[in-house]
């Protein structure tokens, strides 16, 4: 019976004889082996008969790298010409081709006529030789290379008030147009549903045509159609889901039904090839604040927490109207907040108390907030009395910050996950980026911010969630979804 | 060939080659437009045995109709006709009905606006097969108002689909009344009002 399974540092003793005995004097030390099993950037695969390893081999990818590196391949001696070799290699491929490389590379002894033959096989080609590379001996290598051609997807946005189309090949960003009908919404304080849905309608040509522009390609050379199903507003979400219907239909291509939320946290993969895993998620917007467990993008994500009122984004709109400030709030409160005394009013934060810390330790709650700055505001106006706009901007925007990074940071801990991903629109704050990193910097947690056009709605993050399932071997959604306005985190696709 | 596309009421397809149907599919299901749009294209297309790279040019129904779903087809259309690099036909629907009654003299025709309203639109009917002529706009209407708003006229509510809008598109090539439109048709503002923000204390 032979099978093969992920190695760890566990496995390093079996590793070793094996290394000793295939590259005698060539092999790589304890430390360093130890080192490669353990790295987050590598994939190490053992290949067993019964209880015996029998061989291994183990690849790299630097993290947006969009390149592979085979680090090294063993068969025992006596076990060779079995296929054994190409089985691991295969599965080797499989993992490069799942992080996103779209080369592997390899250095192979000139003087291993099998091996070369085997890489031939598989697709590599030689690219260089280096002369006398194996020493002693004098012995060359030939550097080879596979391509991988990584899927094109394009992916669309709509669950709110940004239309927005995006193209990716793998986790390489190619296109990320953007309409949005925030001005629209300015008047009402707030997104109202059926002006965003109108003018999806409208955008949705003209950000198609321009996400095509953008990364230069024609439809026919897109491979998959993905498109945000939901959680969002269900008319605004239904428009993007006719549109990449639409394209799929009359292209011929597979679509991928994919969550806006979860699709925020892979936005990241955009910035640095692979969302480093386990990792908390704050996502942070006008209609979310989400607190997520991730360790798995496609196969397990919890929802640790939610708000159970106002998401974030929403206090800040309703508090920058409490101070006759313009929407959206936030860029306002931030601007008014410049000079004010963060610790001047102490407002309160929401289910921190040790009664609501049973029921919703990582939930979230604005709206008591919302109401204690409007008390604060009207019985100074109300008395005549002159107050601090910058002191109340400040002290209300330390009030969200505090609790939000106060429980993200509690998460890291509990789960003994040092990563935290930010995500939405509420990531332009600068105080929260500022003490987001403060924070994580004195609890040792690794910080992660992609870049503002990744953080707000975009088709970009849902084309690379599409395009990470395509990768992961998934099947397409099929044609017969609709619009989840409450999608779980835990569906990451829809059929 | 021209792929007509409405979701007025259900959700409908159709297949034209010169005006003559090849092929029409539709699932009166009110509320599963977006489910329900990308299998009735798909059908309507298998069952006329064409390919899809064979759509010359869409028609779209654009309303008046309960908007949310209307929206679906209309974008699945404009999507469909922005990747192909085909013209677009925007179809009022009550226009596509009408000619359903092109043998009446002068009538109406309503559909249902939801919120117990109508919306409605006149027409005077110039012969068969040709496209009645409208005699005033389409506006939405309590159902009490019709016969005081139109006097004597008789009034038909049967519901568009992507046969009608087909039909009419071809009819209006012919006549050369202009389609180029292609926004949906709302006789609503978005339900709404700005807010002057509320007191919290008494």
């Amino acid at each position: 019976m032979i099978s093969t399974s992920r190695l760890s540092a566990t496995d390093l003793a079996q590793v070793m004889v094996l290394e000793n005995q295939t590259f005698s004097e060539h092999a790589w030390s304890e430390d360093s082996m130890a080192a490669e099993l353990d790295s987050p950037n590598t994939h190490y695969l053992g290949l067993w008969k019964s209880q015996r390893l029998i061989g291994y081999a183990g690849a790299a990818s630097a993290p947006g790298s969009f390149s592979a590196d085979i680090q090294t391949i063993a068969i025992a001696s006596d076990e060779r010409g079995h296929g054994y070799g190409r089985r691991l290699m295969q599965e080797l491929l499989i993992w490069s081709k799942s992080v996103g490389a779209e080369q592997v590379m390899l250095e192979v002894r000139a003087d291993n006529p099998a091996a070369i033959k085997l890489y031939r096989s598989l697709g590599f080609e030689q690219i260089d030789l280096r002369k006398r590379y194996y020493q002693p001996g004098d012995i060359d290598a030939l550097v080879m290379r596979l391509e991988i051609q990584q899927p094109v997807v394009l992916g669309i946005e709509s669950t709110c008030d940004e239309t927005g189309v995006g193209i990716v090949k793998g986790n390489r960003l190619l296109a990320n147009a953007l309409h949005s009908s925030m001005d629209e919404h300015a008047k009402y304080g707030g997104v109202v549903p059926e002006v965003a849905a109108r003018a999806h309608l409208e955008a949705i040509q003209p950000t198609l045509r321009k996400a095509l522009a953008e990364a230069n390609l024609t439809i026919d050379q897109v491979d998959a159609i993905a498109v945000a199903n939901g959680p969002g507003l269900a008319g605004a979400v239904m428009v993007g889901i006719g549109a990449a219907k639409g394209i799929a239909i009359a292209n011929d291509k597979p679509i991928y039904a994919v969550n806006h939320l979860v699709a925020h946290v892979g936005a990241d993969v955009l910035e640095r090839g692979a969302v480093q895993l386990p990792t908390i998620a704050l996502l942070v917007s006008g209609g979310h604040t989400s607190l997520l467990l991730v360790r798995d993008l496609l196969n397990d994500v919890v929802l640790l927490g939610e708000t159970i009122d106002d998401a974030a984004g929403e206090a800040f709109d309703k508090v920058a109207r409490v101070l006759g400030l313009p929407y959206p709030g936030g860029p306002q409160i931030d601007k008014a907040a410049i000079n004010g005394n963060p610790n001047a009013i102490r407002f309160p934060r929401g289910l921190t108390l040790p009664k609501d810390m049973e029921k919703h330790r990582y939930d979230f709650s604005f709206s008591g907030l919302k109401t204690a700055v409007a008390r604060h505001v009207e019985k100074h106006q109300d008395a005549n009395e002159e107050f601090s706009v910058a002191d109340v901007a400040a002290s209300f925007r330390e009030a969200v910050v505090d609790v939000l990074l106060t429980k993200a940071l509690a998460a890291a801990e509990e789960f003994q996950v040092p990563r935290l991903v930010l995500g939405g629109g509420v990531v332009a704050n600068a105080r929260l980026r500022e003490e987001a990193k403060r924070r994580c910097d004195k609890a040792g947690v690794e910080l992660r911010i992609p870049r503002f056009a990744l953080c707000t709605d975009n088709g970009a993050m849902i084309a690379a969630l599409g395009a990470q399932l395509i990768m992961a071997g998934r099947e397409p959604s099929g044609m017969s979804f609709g619009a989840d306005s409450t999608l779980e985190v835990t569906q990451v696709q829809s059929f | 060939m021209l792929l007509a596309i409405d979701t007025s009421a259900g959700s409908s397809a159709a297949v034209f080659v010169d005006d003559e149907l090849l092929s029409f599919v539709s699932i009166e299901d009110p509320f599963g437009h977006a489910e329900n749009i990308g299998n009735v294209i798909a059908q309507a297309l298998g069952e006329a045995k064409v390919s899809h790279t064979k759509i010359s040019a869409i028609a779209i129904g654009r309303g008046p109709a309960p908007y949310t779903g209307l929206r679906v087809g209309m974008a699945t259309g404009l999507a469909m006709a922005e990747t192909l690099k085909v013209p677009t036909f925007g179809v009022v629907a009550l226009d596509a009905v009408s000619m359903l009654y092109a043998n009446q003299k002068e009538f109406v025709v309503v559909s249902d606006a939801k919120r117990r309203q109508l919306f409605a639109r006149s027409y005077r009917s110039v012969g068969p097969e040709v496209i009645p002529t409208p005699t005033s706009a389409p506006e939405v209407f309590e159902p009490a108002e019709i016969s005081e708003r139109f006097p004597g006229l008789e009034v038909f509510q049967t519901p568009c689909s992507a046969k009608e809008v087909g039909h009419y598109a071809f009819a209006a090539m012919r006549e050369g009344i202009d389609l180029s439109d292609t926004g949906a048709l709302y006789l609503r503002s978005p339900d709404v009002s700005p807010s002057a923000g509320k007191r919290v204390t008494g």
